[in-house]
């Protein structure tokens, strides 16, 4: 095992969200005086200590709603923590859940160059790399077209690879792939495994136990909040298994 | 990996209502390319980089001030020429702060996806939003530069002091981008009361009239309307040619960087949850 690459310290998040999707001025006079809850506490990681050295390909496990996205986005610097605290050594790659691509009536090109600089990358370091990031995302001349005319497998495509071209010292992956087509799986994959070669941390956040077995040298699995079990893939996978009481299904294993 | 004794990034807790303002701004300037390539693209996107784009873009607000006009003569009775400029100067300088709010104000929750997936000074957002406005603007002073030439109303040196005021315009544009597009986290449908607000406060403006017009007893929207020494001011150096009053510039200056503090500190302050709110 290689330097530390990530170092989490009893880490607490805890936030308020609001229960309507979509908060309206409208919504809360007519509430007014009712009484009516408006907000929602969530406690969405408790008290999680997790160091990931580099070198390490860590897999996280567990069902909707454990944590895992937003402790992803803790690392990511996305949310502040609430309590506890988070090191990271080295440049972080996210891949969330929703992939790139935050203004659907701009090309694929434009929402590549604007993830890039909202990140913090230079215009000259996107340059270089775009080339190569259409090469991978084979997207062909639709790299031009507004990203709304992309089905989900080619947001997913374009998504991934941003993600994996920009050489990241940390590459956090948060089941975007699960859109994709399986040749298209199978490529990821084993780019993936190029990056595991190279001394780098990932860290691969799906419900898919066949990958992450197959990729991850370690598991940590998370259930509401808090981090249940970490250790060999196929220890851990197996008590999540245990615990989900699904078994080894056909449905769990292949999908990514 | 090499050895690294210190970490890159630190993720603590905030107890102070502001992040640390140092490394905001650092952020923030390290990203600058986003906010012109943004509004590049928004621009783009509308078809602005095209000649009929273009013309669009002066189109709208000179037969906005036409209709206006119609509508001073038709109730006022009599008009001059001296009169169509002021209308036509003012409207385009309010439709232009007016603009950098209805394009900010979505700018947040428009930018959901790169929130949720990005770590980056979310303010750049209704800052890309106010520079759009700003671009969309520049071409009007020269129809209006034009219609002036045509009325034969003078040039003077003194018309330079246009900007500064556009200069604190778009600082006033910026404050209120930044505070709407924050207010419309937590309340998504303000984007539709902005309409009635803005119509509102143009008639309250001194732009269908002329400052010095307005009856005493509404003399006191001097003092509680931002845009009245801004307009007043405005309408002085581009229509009269004349240098305008210190006071007034310095009033709106003052209503510019409070709104923009203001709008600065709301948004700073609640910026680190819209991560969940979005």
């Amino acid at each position: 095992m290689g330097d530390l690459a990530i170092s989490v310290q009893n880490l607490n998040l805890i936030y308020k969200t609001t229960i309507d999707k979509r908060p309206t001025l409208k919504a809360r006079m007519k509430s007014l005086g009712r009484g009516t809850k408006l907000t929602r506490i969530v406690h969405a990681v408790n008290d999680l200590s997790i160091d990931i050295p580099y070198g390490s390909v860590l897999g996280v496990v567990g069902a909707n709603g454990a944590g895992k996205s937003t402790l992803m986005r803790v690392i990511s610097g996305i949310l502040p923590p609430t309590a506890g605290r988070v090191e990271v050594y080295g440049k972080v790659s996210t891949l969330l859940a929703l992939g790139v691509g935050f203004n659907p009536s701009m090309s694929g090109r434009e929402n590549v160059l604007l993830g890039g600089l909202a990140a913090g990358m230079s215009r000259s370091e996107i340059d270089k790399h775009f080339e190569e990031i259409a090469d991978f995302a084979e997207l062909g001349d639709a790299i031009d077209a507004p990203m709304r005319t992309y089905s989900s497998g080619m947001y997913a495509r374009l998504g991934f690879s941003v993600a994996v071209t920009v050489r990241p010292d940390i590459l956090i992956v948060d089941e975007a792939l699960s859109t994709g087509d399986a040749r298209f799986k199978e490529k990821s994959l084993n780019k993936m495994k190029e990056l595991r070669s190279d001394a780098r941390a990932l860290i691969l956040v799906s419900h898919a136990l066949g990958t992450i077995q197959d990729m991850c040298n370690e598991v940590a699995w998370m259930h509401k909040g808090k981090l249940i079990q970490r250790g060999e893939p196929g220890k851990v996978v197996q008590a999540y298994q245990e615990f989900l009481e699904v078994g080894k299904s056909a449905v769990v294993d292949e999908d990514v | 990996m090499n050895a690294r004794a210190l970490p890159t990034e630190v993720f603590e807790p905030f107890h102070s209502a502001l992040p640390p303002l140092k490394p905001y701004w650092r952020a923030l300037w390290a990203r600058r390319g986003f906010i012109s390539e943004f509004s590049r693209s928004d621009l783009r996107e509308k078809h602005f980089d095209s000649l009929f784009g273009q013309l669009w873009l002066i189109l709208n607000p000179l037969l906005l001030s036409g209709v206006y006009f119609l509508l001073i003569v038709i109730i006022g009775g009599h008009s001059d020429k001296t009169r169509y400029a002021h209308l036509t100067a003012c409207l385009f300088l309010f439709y232009a702060i007016a603009n950098a709010m209805i394009g900010g104000v979505k700018s947040v929750t428009a930018g959901q996806r790169l929130i949720l997936n990005t770590a980056f000074p979310r303010i750049m957002l209704p800052m890309s939003a106010t520079l759009v406005s700003l671009i969309r603007f520049l071409p009007t002073i020269a129809v209006f530069l034009v219609i002036k030439g045509l009325l034969g109303l003078p040039f003077t040196f003194q018309m330079f002091w246009a900007i500064p005021i556009i200069a604190i315009a778009f600082l006033l544009g910026l404050g209120l981008a930044i505070l709407f597009s924050c207010i419309n986290v937590y309340f998504r449908d303000i984007a539709t009361f902005l309409p009635y607000f803005n119509r509102s406060w143009l008639y309250l403006s001194p732009i269908l009239y002329e400052a010095s017009a307005l009856k005493p007893e509404l003399r006191p929207l001097e003092h509680i309307n931002p845009l009245f020494p801004l307009l007043d001011s405005w309408s002085r150096v581009m229509v009269h040619g004349q240098a305008p009053s210190f006071s007034q510039l310095g009033i709106s200056l003052l209503w510019a960087l409070g709104f923009l503090i203001i709008g600065t500190y709301f948004f700073l302050s609640r910026e680190r949850e819209f991560a969940v709110r979005v």
